[in-house]
């Protein structure tokens, strides 16, 4: 499992698509900074090819007071879920 | 990289030649072959004809690529000139002493090479 | 090399930015450039807006900003000539592969992944 990282925003950015199409099956996906505003509900859509294996850092849901916007289909990982999801993951790869 | 500080001068002829604090040319457009062996005696070296080949296959690589070879393309950019024989590593360790890239792109009157130790 | 070949290596440099716009394209170069001459195994993959640092006919800058097209000749002459692109992207461009500067392979989305499982370390530029 590849852990992939991302902090854009599918709203201004389109990196996230190059995100997706790297993706493995079993990989996962990590919002980070201005990208968790793609786990709100209203964005989610952009990430259905990837549903369970989506991820949002709290820490940076939180400062932005999207925790309440947040769909409930993201798995929503503190600063420790981050290492744990770190250190499952064969390796990490940052897209932004 | 080549930097722009100053750290002294070497006399070559008429010509004020500067050198940053590592030996390397401020300007590079001031080398001459003069210029190489004036930098080559201060390292107690006499250029021989091998030594010079070398150099000419360094500066067309930097006129090429625009930038200074590290070892390996060093030694692949030689085979590639002069033949299997003087491409290879031991050849430019006799040459050039220590480490054969950064002596040699300094004497071409190059930039130190970046991507090397 | 065929489309299929599961490329492997110790390093994957995957190259998202175009020429001359940023400096990250140089700087992934030079990561791989690096890693090339510790006598790492290193494989590119140009995404994105990326492919077009493998087109023709690149030149300097408005004020004479050094590109990037001799780095890329270059990369032979530090063994890394495990080239792929994003074929998606460089159709979108309208380029045809013809119009690359150098040989490389195009994959297509589902490639991907495999490249990057295929190496111990990725790094995205």
């Amino acid at each position: 499992m590849i852990l992939h990282i991302l902090n854009r925003p599918p709203s201004s950015s389109l990196v996230y698509r190059d995100a997706l199409a790297a993706m493995g099956e079993d990989d996962r996906l990590l919002l980070i900074e201005d990208g968790v505003l793609g786990a709100l509900t209203a964005q989610i859509r952009h990430f259905q090819t990837i549903e369970g294996r989506l991820f949002a850092l709290r820490e940076d849901l939180g400062a932005r007071g999207l925790e309440g916007q947040c769909d409930a289909s993201v798995q929503v990982v503190d600063v420790d879920g981050f290492v744990t999801l770190s250190e499952e993951a064969d390796k990490t790869v940052s897209w932004f | 990289m080549a930097s722009s500080e100053i750290d002294r001068y070497l006399s070559v002829g008429d010509a004020r030649v500067a050198l940053d604090p590592e030996g390397y040319l401020i300007d590079l457009s001031q080398w001459t072959p003069a210029v190489a062996e004036a930098l080559a005696v201060e390292d107690g070296r006499q250029l021989t004809a091998e030594h010079w080949e070398v150099i000419e296959v360094i500066r067309d690589f930097y006129a090429r690529y625009g930038a200074s070879p590290a070892m390996r393309p060093l030694v692949k950019a030689v085979g590639q000139a002069l033949g299997p024989e003087k491409g290879r590593s031991l050849h430019l360790m006799k040459l050039f002493p220590d480490s054969p890239a950064k002596v040699a792109a300094r004497l071409a009157g190059l930039p130190k090479p970046a991507n090397c130790l | 090399m065929p489309t299929h070949a599961p490329a492997t290596g110790d390093l994957l440099v995957i190259l998202r930015h175009a020429p001359h716009g940023s400096s990250w394209l140089r700087e992934g170069l030079d990561a791989a450039l690096v890693a090339a001459a510790f006598g790492q195994a290193v494989t590119l993959l140009f995404q994105g807006d990326g492919v077009l640092s493998l087109v023709e006919g690149q030149g300097p800058g408005p004020l004479g900003q050094k590109g990037t097209a001799a780095t890329l000749d270059m990369l032979a002459m530090y063994d890394i000539e495990s080239l792929f692109y994003d074929q998606v992207a460089l159709a979108g461009f309208g380029f045809a592969p013809q119009q690359l500067q150098l040989p490389a392979t195009g994959v297509e989305a589902g490639a991907i992944a495999p490249l990057i499982a295929g190496h111990r370390l990725v790094l995205t530029f």
